[in-house]
């Protein structure tokens, strides 16, 4: 569709400009005079450089290049329809009859060829308004547009006044016209923004450009000034189009004359410029990295690549200060064009690093001149390409922990922008490290997590699976430790076939270490069990054993009881433990034998204080052992369950059996506790005696 | 998390630790460090007040059995006093009159410690 359109459009005009030359050259020979068909032909004229100009537009619709492109092509088919004017020119055997008021073509190849400079010339005034124009509306502000319409209504105005209509009493219209014209010309030439956005090398290309481009259009200007050939050609051919050209030549000169002089003045400032585009871009993909803080390794290295980016430096290296339970240790986590020897040698002066200054002052540090400063006079004649140094702290929260360096090869290679930029940056940086360790000790406490539910689940099973099944009597247990591991234990042990041990016993304090003891205890009992079945002596050996190996503060209480199934007897000896709860017909006792806690004293006194006890339990009895965790259970207002609750809940529950007595215990004391829970490892056991059948 | 407060003040040949609150695992560290303070200036004769003491629990129990063997070491001792009966309860299920001398007050500590360094 375009295609055909611009096809078009160049036929339309090449047939136009035909008809004008058929004209032309009749006008020659034959008088034509002023009246309506000269009109008719300057009609033709300009609906040709319409044509024209529709076809550039639709040229151009295939999209703007950059501004200095533009002004390049703009420059090449200036500097071209010139040197074809100046060609024709000094052609051989063209010439114009000077006439009163306008020079006519001393034959029809002059003719032509002024039609042909004419168009090129106009086809490249036309080029010329619309590069300008898109410069000129490069971030229009208010008025922009309304200056340059203006400037267009004038430039036709002028062209459309210098028509034959307009000559003598009404040439005022065409002066007035033209002087406001250049008016607007001067005015349109401020409008320059589009240079600051240029690249510094776009900035040098500019100035070559628009000098260029304003000597081009200043001989333009010129030509058309004086009696030249072109100009001769050009009032010929078209007198409101010389009006056009020549308005556009003197815009075209003085704009490009004014961004000759913009861009002059913008030049020094071009490489600050620049380096602010890509700081601005380079805290962006920064900003973007704190949420991308997975990869640690990743997060420091983009730190560094970032650093050397935003302040030109040579090389850059991040050292972080990890605070170990001795000493902080300053560590180099990521290192951008620097060895880690480089580095060592840098921060080598014993007396005084650069390095030392950050940590101890909080404060940056800029070396412009490293073989000066005395915390880098070292380096000097050791041929590293480092001459000066900016050093920034990391600040979380008011404690350091770490400082990013910068360096250059010259000196006075940083400035306090640099400092500013880099200090920024630090800022982004300790936010995105501080959620990197953030993340990395939650994954961290997950682990530990994981791990401690390995070792309730392996702390379960040290629990007996198998519980004593005899008619004599009924056993049930419940051991629940208040974090994931504690320092409870109980256990069963078959003796012989009609004499079953149970042991339960608490270790000081609560969660891992109370658990390593737990199991330590679990195969003191299980070895000593069978060397020995009197509760008190297995004790004395277990306090022993513990002693020795219990650290100072740790001990450990239990309870020992043995039932004898044949005799109707529980043997029982206790060290330091809960006293027995025994529920029997009308007699509700506390058996409590003396006896010190495992791993308090040596084994003689252990042994005075420790007895035994022996008691005979008839059917229905019921036993409770338990742990502190059930006494001390506390209720909201911080009062224990104590014994007296536990007493007189057993009786009131003695006749149910075992293991419905023990959930009964345990859900009172959850509902004694209410929210909080008994806070405390809780450990029970219940043996109902059935006593054996004999017994009656 | 639960409040207890270890005062500190010193008597003519002894230093007596108020202790005040509950005394469990969370707390017994502070109790440590008074301890180990004691120990390091060489005041081995300690009465140890639990007026005020309304718990302790088995970690509590165990900071004494920490630093007793020290303090008997330098010819010290370190006496209680003033118990509740719910916290001699404690002391005596695990068997600590037969580790250590309980006294009713503060006075009756204080005589035996000057009785004691008499004899020494």
């Amino acid at each position: 569709m375009s295609r055909l359109k611009k096809a078009a459009l160049l036929i339309a005009s090449g047939t136009l400009l035909l008809l004008v030359f058929m004209y032309d050259v009749v006008r020659l020979t034959v008088e034509l005079g002023d009246g309506g068909i000269a009109l008719l032909r300057e009609a033709m004229v300009v609906a040709a450089m319409f044509c024209i100009y529709a076809f550039m537009r639709e040229q151009a619709r295939k999209g703007i290049g950059a501004a200095i492109k533009e002004i390049g092509r703009l420059l090449m088919f200036l500097v071209s329809s010139v040197l074809v004017a100046a060609i024709v020119g000094v052609l051989p055997g063209l010439g114009f009859s000077e006439g009163t008021d306008q020079a006519l073509p001393q034959n029809s190849v002059t003719a032509f060829f002024s039609l042909a400079v004419s168009v090129v010339v106009g086809v490249a005034s036309i080029l010329s308004l619309l590069t300008v124009k898109e410069l000129v509306y490069h971030k229009r502000k208010r008025g922009t547009r309304r200056n340059f319409l203006t400037y267009l209504v004038l430039l036709f105005a002028t062209a459309a006044f210098s028509l034959p209509m307009f000559a003598n009493d009404l040439a005022f219209l065409g002066t007035t016209s033209f002087v406001l014209a250049v008016i607007m010309i001067v005015v349109n030439a401020f409008r320059q923004n589009w240079i600051v956005y240029l690249s510094r090398r776009e900035k040098i290309y500019c100035i070559i450009y628009s000098a260029l481009l304003f000597a081009a259009f200043l001989a333009l200007s010129l030509i058309l000034s004086n009696r030249t050939f072109l100009q001769k050609a050009m009032l010929f051919f078209s007198g409101p189009m010389e009006r056009f050209v020549l308005l556009n030549s003197m815009y075209g000169a003085v704009y490009f004359g004014m961004s000759f002089i913009t861009t002059l003045f913008h030049l020094p400032t071009a490489e600050a410029y620049e380096r602010k585009q890509s700081e601005l871009s380079s805290l962006h993909n920064l900003g973007r990295l704190v949420t991308q803080v997975f990869d640690f390794k990743d997060l420091v290295n983009t730190v560094t690549h970032v650093t050397r980016e935003v302040s030109g430096a040579r090389s850059a290296w991040l050292e972080l200060i990890r605070d170990s339970p001795k000493a902080s240790v300053v560590e180099v986590v990521s290192a951008n064009n620097i060895t880690a020897g480089e580095i060592e040698t840098v921060m080598s002066n014993p007396e005084y690093s650069p390095r030392q200054f950050v940590i101890e002052s909080k404060r940056s540090l800029m070396i412009d001149e490293v073989g000066v400063d005395r915390r880098t006079r070292h380096l000097k004649g050791l041929g590293l390409p480092i001459a000066s140094l900016l050093s920034i702290p990391l600040v979380s929260h008011g404690s350091l922990i770490g400082v990013l360096h910068a360096t250059k090869d010259i000196a006075y290679g940083f400035d306090q922008d640099d400092s500013d930029v880099l200090t920024t940056l630090a800022d982004h940086v300790t936010i995105a490290i501080d959620n990197a360790r953030l993340i990395e000790q939650s994954l961290e406490r997950e682990r530990l997590k994981q791990e401690l539910m390995v070792a309730r689940d392996m702390q379960k099973r040290l629990l007996p699976q198998r519980f004593p099944e005899n008619p004599a009597m009924e056993v049930a247990a419940h051991s629940e430790p208040s974090l994931e591991v504690g320092g409870d234990y109980f256990d069963f042990v078959h003796l012989d076939e009609k004499t079953i041990g149970i042991v339960v016993g608490d270790v000081s304090g609560k969660g891992v270490s109370a658990a390593f003891y737990m199991a330590e205890v679990k195969g003191i009992f299980q070895s000593l069990s069978k060397m020995t079945r009197s509760p008190r002596e297995l004790l004395i050996w277990a306090n022993q054993t513990l002693r020795e190996n219990l650290e100072r503060k740790a001990f450990i209480s239990a309870v020992y009881a043995v039932f004898e199934l044949a005799t109707s007897r529980v043997v029982l000896a206790r060290a330091g433990h809960c006293p027995m709860v025994l529920v029997s017909d009308g007699m509700n006792r506390l058996i409590r034998p003396n006896g010190l806690g495992l791993g308090l004293t040596d084994g003689e006194l252990f042994e005075r204080s420790t007895e035994e006890t022996v008691l005979t339990l008839k059917r229905g009895d019921v036993c409770l052992l338990y742990t502190d965790g059930i006494t001390e259970a506390r209720n909201p207002e911080g009062v224990e369950f104590g014994y007296d609750r536990l007493v007189d809940l057993a009786v009131r529950i003695k006749d149910l059996p075992a293991v419905d007595i023990q959930n009964r215990i345990l859900s009172e004391i959850g509902t004694y506790c209410g929210k909080t829970g008994p806070g405390d490892d809780l450990t029970l056991v219940v043996v109902k005696w059935h006593g054996t059948k004999s017994e009656g | 998390m639960s409040d207890f407060k270890v005062n500190h003040r010193d008597g003519e040949g002894f230093s007596v630790l108020e202790l005040k609150g509950y005394l469990d695992a969370h707390t017994a560290p502070d109790l440590e460090t008074t301890f180990q303070k004691l120990l390091t200036d060489k005041k081995y004769n300690i009465i140890v007040n639990c007026k005020d003491l309304t718990y302790i629990s088995s970690a509590g129990l165990g900071v004494f059995m920490a630093y007793i063997e020290d303090v008997r070491k330098n010819r010290g001792d370190i006496k209680l006093t003033n118990m509740s009966p719910k916290v001699y309860n404690v002391f005596d299920l695990l068997g600590f009159p037969v580790l250590y001398e309980i006294y009713r007050d503060e006075h009756e500590a204080a005589n035996k410690f000057r009785q004691q360094s008499k004899k020494g």
